[in-house]
């Protein structure tokens, strides 16, 4: 009945066995540390998120992956785990962000939006017939009440906010490595730097512009903040979270 | 018409519009929505489009906005004019808007201006005309500047310079004399701003300022309020009465100010993770 990998209990997600678990989101936990590395670092003006762009064959074409996402001009988000998950839930997370749009006239607030995906992920696993998402999600957002903040989202469905984090197959190397390099008032592009550095830890194989992804947060100056304003005249929200071209990165890169 | 059943049909349910229609033959008067009246007018030069249009909102015959803005944000390249009722307009063009985001998120392209037309005409044939929308649709996109005009029963022009709402004749006259293929940038505005101006003066549905957009491949300027032919005069005489005019009998004074401190108790907006 209590066996080490839950026995019995191991193959319903709706029904907790004796320890307390619910064993299969400990096995879609084992799926996403089984996943590419990914991390994130937030810094004093602006918030760095990366991955790993791992292809299981040379001939796979890279250029379609798409490991981080951008939700809406203020998110953005990178995975670990199944990325056939990772698509349902950017595609869920961009229609949410646009169903608050409609309603408040603003994107929503990082931990707002957050909150919405948290949610889409507990209800995988609270229903009859489903099974949870097999990702870790690490969001980053800016938002004009809370700054730059980087969450992280677990197949549970539980969230909590990082300041760095790296999920994924090497996760404890790389936090270990971030533990030891960060502090509180790193700059944008130290952080991009570190997270360079991260993620050539693990990394088997040559890291180029190509086999990486990096997106990046800044926080919008005093007068973009006041054009953003009903006085102002721009059509909307100046993005604050893009991605990287592979130029740039290759400029990173190289330094 | 109520329905009994627990599942609505799909579709606009149009059992309203014969309550309405029945009551207004029984005398009751129909609520007047605010109508934007207007001259919206649109055209194309060499390095793109240029939108226009004046800012009055009207109730009937009473102006309920002197200064409203009718140019509409569908993307960063793509705008639209709106005449017609002005919450049909507002809420259409906003509807439009964030589809167009996330359709660009998620096929990886710069929105097309024939995307938004394509979605602004099939929701206004799927409300039969209800959605008093009339439409000048602009923008400059991967394949080149185009320019549409959207009727609020869902029909639509290609054309190289329009006008739309009740000053449209008003302003095609001033089209129709001066438009020319392959304008520069200055000649285009002079001719947006003649047309909205010719509106303005010529039909008591518009009035106010003019706006314009200017669209081309790299920047979108919009120009809000970049002529105001219609600014009040400053009054000839002094109105205020001489204080102790009115003679009173007994004075009191309070402050309404309350002082107020605000003590967080607890954890403030924190999530509880205990």
């Amino acid at each position: 009945m209590a066996n080490a990998d839950g026995g019995a209990y191991s193959y319903s997600l709706t029904v907790f066995s004796p320890s307390g678990k619910l064993v299969q989101i400990e096995h879609a936990l084992a799926a996403v540390a089984g996943g590419t590395t990914s991390l994130g670092i937030k810094a004093s003006n602006g918030i760095v998120i990366a991955a790993e762009k791992k292809t299981s064959s040379i001939l796979i074409d890279d250029s379609v992956i798409d490991r981080v996402a951008v939700i809406c001009p203020n998110i953005g988000i990178v995975y670990s785990g199944m990325g056939p998950d990772f698509r349902v839930l950017v595609t869920k997370a961009r229609k949410s962000a646009q169903a608050y749009w409609k309603i408040y006239g603003t994107y929503p607030p990082t931990r707002v939006l957050t909150q919405e995906i948290a949610t889409v992920m507990q209800q995988a696993t609270q229903s009859g017939g489903v099974r949870p998402y097999g990702v870790s999600l690490l969001v980053a957002g800016w938002d004009s009440h809370r700054g730059p903040t980087l969450y992280q989202v677990d197949p549970s469905g539980s969230f909590w906010a990082w300041k760095a984090s790296a999920i994924g197959k090497n996760m404890v190397n790389a936090k270990t490595f971030l533990e030891k390099r960060y502090n509180d008032d790193i700059s944008l592009e130290d952080a991009i730097h570190t997270a360079l550095l991260t993620l050539k830890e693990g990394f088997e194989g040559q890291m180029t512009e190509k086999t990486i992804e990096i997106g990046v947060i800044t926080v919008p100056t005093p007068e973009e903040l006041e054009a953003e304003s009903p006085d102002g005249i721009t059509g909307r929200v100046k993005p604050t979270f893009r991605k990287l071209t592979e130029e740039e990165v290759r400029d990173y890169l190289s330094l | 018409m109520s329905k009994s059943s627990v599942y609505s049909s799909p579709g606009f349910d149009f059992s309203n519009i014969v309550r309405n229609n029945f009551l207004h033959e029984k005398g009751l008067p129909l609520p007047k929505a605010t109508s934007t009246g207007t001259t919206i007018v649109g055209c194309l030069f060499k390095d793109g489009i240029v939108l226009g249009a004046d800012t009055r909102a009207t109730e009937g015959p009473i102006v309920a906005d002197k200064n409203c803005e009718k140019i509409h944000y569908i993307t960063e390249s793509i705008r639209c004019c709106g005449a017609g009722t002005a919450a049909d307009t507002e809420f259409t063009t906003a509807l439009i808007s964030s589809n167009m985001e996330l359709h660009a998120l998620q096929s990886g392209r710069k929105p097309r201006v024939v995307t938004a037309m394509t979605m602004l005409k099939q929701m206004l044939f799927r409300y039969q005309g209800h959605v008093g929308a009339a439409l000048v649709l602009g923008g400059v996109d991967s394949t080149g500047p185009h320019l549409f005009t959207i009727h609020p029963h869902g029909s639509t022009d290609k054309l190289p310079y329009v006008t739309m709402g009740s000053g449209s004749l008003a302003a095609m006259a001033v089209f129709e004399s001066g438009w020319q293929p392959n304008m520069e940038r200055e000649q285009a505005l002079n001719l947006v701003k003649a047309a909205i101006a010719a509106g303005i003066f010529n039909d008591l549905g518009s009035g106010s300022n003019v706006d314009a957009c200017i669209i081309t491949a790299n920047s979108t300027e919009m120009l809000r309020n970049v002529e105001m032919p219609n600014v009040r005069v400053q009054k000839e005489r002094d109105y205020k009465f001489r204080r102790g005019t009115t003679a009173w009998k007994k004075e009191e004074i309070r402050s309404l100010v309350v002082e107020e401190t605000v003590t967080p108790i607890g954890r403030g907006d924190e999530m509880d993770t205990s």
